[in-house]
């Protein structure tokens, strides 16, 4: 009888634990449900409307991709995103940790400059479209690579990232780079990156998603169809070829793939990025 | 050296170099099969060839389609396109005032050298009247 008392709490916990992974299944699987339907429908020629809707792909195959690939300027459209999203990290990296570092030296105003770069945060971009666009146009980047990634080369969040993540570094290592006679490009190149590699991870993720995603910006600022990006083309795809599901949804999935291949890589940096950060408060 | 070896065995050096390994491999594939050549046969109802039959090869978009070349079979029914552009496209066969059903015939890509397994068949051709 004993025994048996002695055994229920183990069960008890075990039931809840299975419980709440029946719980984590099932809203893993609602989120994934729609990922499924549109890989699904890519693969298959059959219409979203179709009823009753098939569950699994019936007779799948890949050609509505090929559609995609050739029948609109996909790869120029590819080519203009990753050209685009790399300048963006690139400068998200060298700007955002220079400035990141930056706020964790003393200076007079340094708790106002964070408090203003914070408050910048709530200023939707829709608000300084306007001025951005013409700023742009005065630097004579209407239409190029530069101008298109202009807005996403530092980004707040990404500057407070590396902040926290500077942070977390023991003074005393940052003195004894100093007292080695390091200057403050060289202990943020030789000590602090290479300790902030979850910064780094969070920084190219939020960028190249920013950027591989950004709709707006593009659609103001180009002004020929070889300048579009991913995004554009997708509307674009999307105004005259509105019949044909399967191949808009293969074009989602090739828009998807990259950024899900890069936040796959990066995942485990970019957690521990952005919870590191939220640990320092 | 074994810093080096870290760094090129990263998931950041080595997803992309499959990557970059399976487009470049994807690449050569499509340069040594893209001649533009499309080949097949004319039969009749009864299975048998269809001579001098005049096979149209069209090129198709998504809302549009484009006559893109003209052949006619030789004597054993067999015809051949050697400037196909196209990675979409539809082939009917006709002799005389009967026709074949038009046949989609998709790609992997563009000018991809294709024989067609199913012969195009002329409805009514050779059967009895």
């Amino acid at each position: 009888m004993a025994e048996r008392k002695r055994t229920h709490p183990a069960l008890a916990r075990r039931g809840t634990v299975a419980l709440r992974h029946l719980a984590l299944v099932l809203v893993s699987a609602a989120m994934l449900v729609p990922f499924y339907w549109v890989i699904k429908t890519s693969i298959t020629d059959e219409n979203i409307f179709a009823y009753p809707p098939h569950l699994l792909p019936t007779d799948p195959n890949l050609f509505s991709y090929v559609d995609v690939w050739y029948l609109i300027p996909f790869p120029r459209f590819l080519w203009n995103s990753v050209v685009v999203s790399a300048i963006a990290i690139a400068g998200n990296l060298v700007l955002n940790a220079l400035a990141g570092y930056a706020l964790t030296r003393n200076f007079p105003g340094q708790r106002w400059a964070s408090l203003l770069l914070l408050s910048c945060m709530m200023i939707p971009f829709q608000a300084t479209v306007i001025p951005a666009y013409l700023i742009t146009a005065k630097l004579g980047l209407l239409n190029s690579y530069l101008g298109l990634a202009l807005p996403l080369l530092s980004t707040i969040i990404c500057i407070f990232v590396f902040k926290a993540s500077f942070e977390a570094v023991p003074r005393s290592l940052i003195e004894a780079a100093r007292i080695d006679g390091l200057g403050d490009l060289r202990i943020l190149w030789r000590v602090l990156l290479p300790l902030s590699r979850a910064a780094v991870a969070t920084n190219v993720i939020l960028a190249f998603t920013w950027s591989w995603n950004n709709f707006l910006w593009p659609l103001i600022i180009t002004r020929t169809v070889s300048m579009q990006t991913l995004p554009l083309g997708l509307a674009r795809f999307l105004s005259y070829m509105e019949n044909t599901t399967s191949a808009l949804y293969a074009f989602v999935v090739m828009v998807l793939a990259p950024g899900i291949v890069v936040f796959l890589m990066a995942q485990k940096d970019f957690i521990r990025g952005l919870t590191s950060g939220a640990a320092k408060g | 050296m074994r810093r080096w070896r870290q760094v090129l065995g990263s998931r950041f050096v080595v997803v992309p170099a499959a990557l970059a390994a399976i487009v470049l491999a994807w690449n050569i594939y499509v340069t040594l099969n893209a001649h533009g050549i499309v080949a097949g046969e004319v039969v009749n109802a009864a299975g048998r060839p269809v001579a001098g039959a005049t096979v149209t090869l069209y090129r198709l978009n998504f809302i549009t389609e484009v006559q893109a070349g003209q052949t006619r079979t030789d004597a054993r029914g067999r015809f051949r396109f050697t400037d196909n552009h196209s990675h979409l496209i539809e082939l009917q066969a006709v002799e005389g005032k009967r026709t074949s059903p038009r046949v989609t015939v998709r790609l992997w890509f563009r000018a991809q050298d294709r024989a067609l397994g199913k012969p195009l068949r002329i409805a009514g051709s050779g059967a009895p009247a």
